[in-house]
């Protein structure tokens, strides 16, 4: 069970250029010699020296500029096409979405195209039956079913394909572009399958331009640059430094400051502050403090806490917008917002401040937590990200379980009736506990 | 061997693609059926015309009942072959966009054909009773031997369907060649006429050396003459089929990393 998903070794991948090297005398070397090697004058590398790993369960994002090698790496995953050089290993059953209905025959009906599709991804015909029902739901043509393809609009035909790849229960799905096609409700149908995958414990590689998918899907993604990897890791961080890598094509940003190192984002449970950013603005200092401005590592539920950040500003900005996460210690995004989502308008940035995001109670059920806070443009190109610049406990008399703690309490009637105890000394360690003894007496003890 | 149980996982989808073939092609036309047999029985009326009017010294009797039994097989491996030339490149989507066994293509087309060839037996079979009553034909239980040689003659023209499917991706000019070849092969394989009948011994050496003379002579003897192929006809009929299948499996699977770029 411990061998990844997919295993990448020193990758290679050349196109021949068509027209260098005439048709016969390929066919002649394949046939003779057994050689696809090319000569570097008559090939363009597509791919160069790629190595990763992706294990179980994992969403892979793939982000890049066009003829970044991208759809290619996809193909040579799926199978194909043929690396090179380097190896590739893949465990498990894939799907491609690559490219949605490839193999639709156009006389033929729906029905019978979601058969002979299946079997293509590898399914055989009982395995169809079983599934079909649910094909059709997903698909929602109608009475289209038993209609030729070709009378099929182009809605359809995608909504089709879409739904016998995903319903083929593949160990791993390959997931190129495909999410961009179809109207809004279709797409977000996609999403929410794919997410519902994702949790099953499908193994995801996905290539896309929409790179809010990739952070809000992806564990892990990989920006290519010209057939090179240029970064692999976090998400946020390698989309960012993609966005930098764009926008700087456009205008040449002032010397990045804290220049991350993106493989260092490969060690993920690092439990250090990572930082990225082109610097421009700087969160000087993130604390989270009470309502008397004093800095907060450990608190009780319900507490009111604030988050106080001190920002530098290197050069004035007209478009800026801050936001803070908030992340349970095992990676549940428990909250996170910023200016721009709740109609904040950006109006002048032009020298150093203070942002507070005010919390007249926090309402978490005990556990450790740690917070995000970033200034960044509205289309996502960060100025500063603080992954984690805050960490903190919160301590609870009670071990109730998940990461919201509504205000609440339990009411008896009629003939039920309990007794309470006092849970501090039940089940809570002795330093929260301290922690909670605390801030329960800061409060002024208010019941209800 | 890894290439036929590759191939046996496969046979849903063979199965189904061939279906899907047929279906797609019979569809939406009236006579379907007709159409696949059209190009055979063309061939046989001109042939029977020019052969019992124009040149009448021909002593094959009945004549249309002896080109039938050569036309039939002869139409199954050329419109096969010249077919597989393009089976890869016209599915190009298949091969660029989806994890698919190439081999499956050339070898639908293949069985496709079959199914054309082995519907059309039912017309002979009408023809046969037909002279039978005239008094002109017997009809023999040989007859019963032809899903053999229809086995064997299937697995000989799949290895040349193999063959061509992947060549012609690499070098195009292949479709013509065959295109041409096949004109040409139709007379060089005794299908019009009786190998026997030659004077010259040199050109029946030659003719023999044409894969496809065993198997028409060999069709022409189990439903014509009502008699067993010769033995060296079948012993070269097992030979061809093996060559070839052997031959197409190897060049495929030289040429399959090649395919996907190439299309």
């Amino acid at each position: 069970m411990s061998e990844p998903a997919i295993a990448i070794s020193n990758l290679n991948k050349s196109y021949r250029l068509v027209g260098t090297r005439s048709q016969f005398a390929t066919l002649k070397s394949a046939l003779l010699k057994r050689d696809l090697q090319l000569a570097p004058e008559a090939s363009v590398p597509a791919l160069k020296d790629i190595s990763f790993v992706v294990d179980r369960g994992e969403a892979f994002g793939i982000i890049g500029r066009n003829g970044s090698g991208k759809s290619t790496m996809l193909k040579i995953i799926s199978g194909i096409l043929k690396p090179t050089s380097g190896t590739v290993n893949v465990h498990g059953r894939i799907a491609a979405l690559i490219e949605l209905g490839a193999g639709f025959h156009p006389e033929i009906t729906g029905r019978e195209n979601v058969y002979i599709n299946g079997i293509m991804l590898g399914l055989s015909r009982r395995e169809i039956d079983a599934r079909f029902d649910r094909i059709i739901e997903f698909a929602g043509i109608g009475e289209f079913l038993d209609q030729p393809v070709k009378t099929y609009s182009s809605g359809m035909y995608v909504r089709l394909g879409f739904a016998v790849a995903v319903h083929v229960d593949p160990d791993i799905l390959l997931i190129d572009e495909v999410l961009s096609v179809g109207d809004e409700e279709f797409s977000q149908k996609c999403v929410a399958k794919i997410q519902e995958m994702k949790y099953r414990g499908v193994t995801l590689i996905f290539v896309t331009h929409q790179l809010d998918q990739v952070r809000n899907l992806c564990d892990r993604a990989l920006w290519l640059d010209h057939g090179e990897a240029e970064a692999i890791g976090d998400p946020r961080r390698v989309v960012d430094a993609y966005l930098q890598q764009v926008s700087g094509v456009r205008q040449a940003p002032p010397p990045v400051e804290e220049e991350p190192k993106p493989e260092a984002a490969k060690s993920e449970e690092a439990p250090e502050e990572e930082r990225w950013g082109s610097g421009e603005v700087i969160l000087r200092r993130v604390a989270l403090t009470d309502d008397k401005g004093r800095e907060l590592v450990a608190l009780g539920a319900g507490t009111p806490v604030t988050i106080e950040i001190d920002v530098e500003v290197r050069a004035a900005q007209t478009d800026f917008v801050f936001g803070i996460g908030m992340y349970h210690a095992d990676g549940t995004c428990v909250y996170g917002t910023n200016t721009d989502l709740e109609g904040l308008v950006p109006e002048k940035l032009d020298a150093n401040g203070r942002v507070r995001f005010v919390m007249p109670s926090l309402d978490l059920v005990a556990g450790a937590y740690r917070i995000d806070a970033a200034v960044h443009t509205r289309n996502g190109r960060a100025f500063d990200y603080r992954r984690g610049c805050i960490r903190f406990v919160v301590g609870s008399r009670v071990h109730d379980t998940g990461v919201y703690r509504p205000k609440h309490s339990w009411k008896f009637d009629g003939g039920i009736d309990v007794r309470a105890i006092d849970t501090l000394t039940k089940n809570v360690p002795a330093p929260i506990a301290e922690a909670i003894r605390e801030t329960e007496s800061q409060k002024p003890p208010k019941r209800r | 061997m890894n290439e036929i149980r590759a191939l046996y996982r496969h046979r849903q989808l063979i199965a189904a693609l061939t279906a899907r073939d047929l279906k797609a092609r019979y569809r939406g036309s009236l006579l379907g059926y007709f159409w696949s047999l059209a190009n055979p029985l063309l061939l046989l009326g001109v042939y029977t015309l020019v052969f019992t009017r124009f040149f009448p010294q021909q002593v094959v009797r009945p004549y249309p009942l002896f080109l039938f039994a050569g036309i039939l097989p002869w139409t199954f491996f050329s419109a096969a072959v010249l077919e597989s030339t393009t089976s890869i490149s016209s599915n190009a989507g298949l091969i660029k966009k989806v994890m698919f066994p190439a081999e499956a293509l050339p070898l639908v087309v293949v069985l496709s054909h079959l199914v054309h060839f082995a519907l059309a037996i039912p017309i002979l079979l009408v023809a046969m009773v037909i002279f039978m009553l005239l008094g002109q034909a017997s009809m023999s239980v040989t007859i019963l031997l032809v899903p053999v040689i229809m086995l064997v003659q299937t697995v000989f023209v799949a290895g040349i369907a193999m063959t061509v499917s992947s060549a012609s991706v690499l070098f195009r000019d292949l479709r013509d060649i065959i295109t041409n070849l096949m004109n040409l092969g139709f007379f060089i394989t005794p299908i019009i006429y009786l190998i026997d009948k030659i004077d010259s011994r040199l050109l029946r050496a030659v003719l023999r050396l044409n894969p496809m003379t065993p198997f028409v002579i060999g069709y022409q003897r189990i439903l014509f003459f009502g008699d067993l192929p010769s033995l060296s006809d079948t012993l070269l009929m097992l030979a061809y089929a093996f060559v070839s299948i052997a031959m197409g499996f190897f060049v495929f699977d030289r040429l399959r990393d090649a395919l996907a770029e190439a299309i």
